[in-house]
């Protein structure tokens, strides 16, 4: 079943061309990782996606219900009801910081959706032990680590339980350390099923989570196919030029972690 | 020393009228200047141009020239207009509230521009992807984190705001001020200006507490 189908997007800022006639799919279940250098258009489109960004002209189908029709967007009303069904993780994590965990969960389900307090308690308190944070939740964001500001991020996004998930390089301001326990989080959300889009620069979660890899350049989805497609076989000249420079700069990263453990 | 006792209360007894008055003009004026100063920052940052140019007016004036000359306006100028004139005659204490209140707001609607802007965009962007709507985003996650910014400022501008009401002596409102001239004048020592010192120091201290106290509760 399509969640999403992009059709023909095109925007641009200004002069500059960032989306360039993208036409892709979703499907239930699909984990698809975006991946590309920086301005490549990624984040653009993901916001777009979800109204953050307004195309200029293409269509979004969202479970069938259009977000943009041949460059069109609906009322305000219909806008709201199709991004309802969607979560969005940032890179940012953007949690409000003069609410409690807790609260941050809750709030969006309590003046959005007006559900009964027990229920809602009872989901936020299983949503919160499911990204190991359970103990926290009556702390204020500002005393998180940036892994758990990006867990909590996560379980406040299932508290509206979308149909789909998008997450904006979720692990790029995260210590490197951090990553693994917000990319587990992920990795188990995939597990059951659940519907991602994930733009990212981990090439190790898009290999072993994605079902999905489209390679961004440019503002054009140049590559698109399974992983073992992308990473393996790329067809694209700019697609193996991108992934050996991603791999030489992990590797040096790698060696740099290496050698900080010999000095220590 | 009974002398200076008898004397003592003889000039504080009136000052502490005095403060009643100033007291309630800075209270009249917090309570409406606050509000209409959040409806000029709303105004100002409005897409429809007359309403922003209104705004943006309105705070450039206010800001633009002395509070002593708006106060003598309001209370002598605006009966002289023609036509509208005599629809505007106000008494004294009314006329200070007035040029107060407006003229407060268009301070208080730049510091809440302030705080706004201290906002970062992820957290509009984050409402908006959870379903809040425009309003529910201002009131839920916009103001309760703009209030806590704004909080310094604020009580800076309440302080200068007791000060202020030294202002009003001009157009014959009897507060602190205003007896402690009285005083002077008649005794010639300058004692009772000394009191009316102590008597708006009193008034900051318990201020200066309150917001102590508030921006402890709002921190985040």
């Amino acid at each position: 079943m399509e969640i999403i189908k992009v059709n023909k997007l095109n925007k641009s800022f200004g002069d500059h061309h960032v989306l360039n006639d993208i036409s892709f799919t979703v499907n239930k279940g699909d984990v698809v990782a975006i991946i590309g250098s920086s301005g490549s258009g990624k984040s653009t489109l993901l916001r777009c996606l979800i109204d953050l960004e307004k195309a200029d002209s293409g269509d979004i189908i969202m479970e069938g219900k259009p977000l943009l029709n041949a460059g069109v967007y609906p009322i305000a009303q219909d806008i709201r009801a199709i991004i309802m069904r969607m979560g969005m993780v940032f890179q940012h994590f953007n949690l409000f910081p003069h609410l409690t965990v807790r609260q941050n969960l809750e709030l969006a389900p309590k003046v959005v959706k007006k559900e009964e307090k027990a229920q809602m308690n009872q989901r936020c308190e299983s949503y919160l032990n499911k990204v190991g944070l359970l103990e926290r939740i009556d702390a204020m964001p500002s005393t998180l680590s940036g892994g758990e500001k990006q867990r909590v991020a996560i379980a406040r996004a299932l508290m509206m339980n979308p149909d789909i998930l998008l997450f904006d390089e979720p692990t790029s301001a995260l210590d490197p350390e951090l990553t693994g326990e917000v990319l587990s989080v992920m990795q188990s959300l995939a597990n059951e099923h659940m519907t991602m889009v994930v733009v990212t620069h981990e090439m190790g979660f898009a290999r072993e989570v994605a079902n999905k890899v489209l390679f961004m350049d440019s503002g054009k989805i140049l590559e698109e196919g399974t992983p073992e497609d992308i990473f393996n076989n790329p067809r694209e000249k700019r697609t193996q030029e991108f992934l050996s420079s991603i791999l030489r700069e992990q590797s040096k990263k790698a060696t740099k972690k290496y050698r900080l453990k010999s000095i220590k | 020393m009974s002398d200076f006792l008898t004397y003592l209360s003889n000039i504080t007894l009136p000052m502490l009228q005095g403060m009643v008055i100033t007291l309630s003009v800075f209270a009249v004026t917090i309570v409406c200047s606050i509000p209409l100063g959040f409806l000029f920052t709303m105004m100002a940052q409005s897409k429809i141009k007359p309403i922003k140019a209104f705004a943006d007016a309105y705070i450039y004036v206010m800001r633009g020239t002395p509070l002593l000359l708006q106060l003598m306006f309001v209370y002598f100028g605006l009966p002289l207009l023609p036509f509208f004139g005599q629809f505007l005659i106000f008494e004294r204490f009314t006329a200070a509230c007035i040029a107060f209140g407006m003229n407060y707001a268009a301070y208080f609607a730049e510091i809440f521009r302030g705080g706004l802007l201290a906002i970062d965009k992820g957290q509009y962007e984050a409402a908006k992807v959870l379903g809040l709507t425009k309003i529910e985003t201002m009131t839920r996650v916009v103001i309760p984190q703009m209030i806590r910014v704004c909080l310094p400022s604020i009580s800076n501008e309440t302080i200068t705001l007791v000060k202020d009401t030294a202002l009003i002596t001009v157009i014959g409102v009897a507060e602190i001020l205003h007896y402690a001239k009285t005083a002077v004048n008649r005794d010639g020592g300058t004692f009772a200006f000394l009191v009316a010192a102590v008597l708006y120091l009193m008034i900051n201290f318990v201020i200066t507490m309150v917001f102590k106290k508030l921006e402890t509760k709002y921190e985040f």
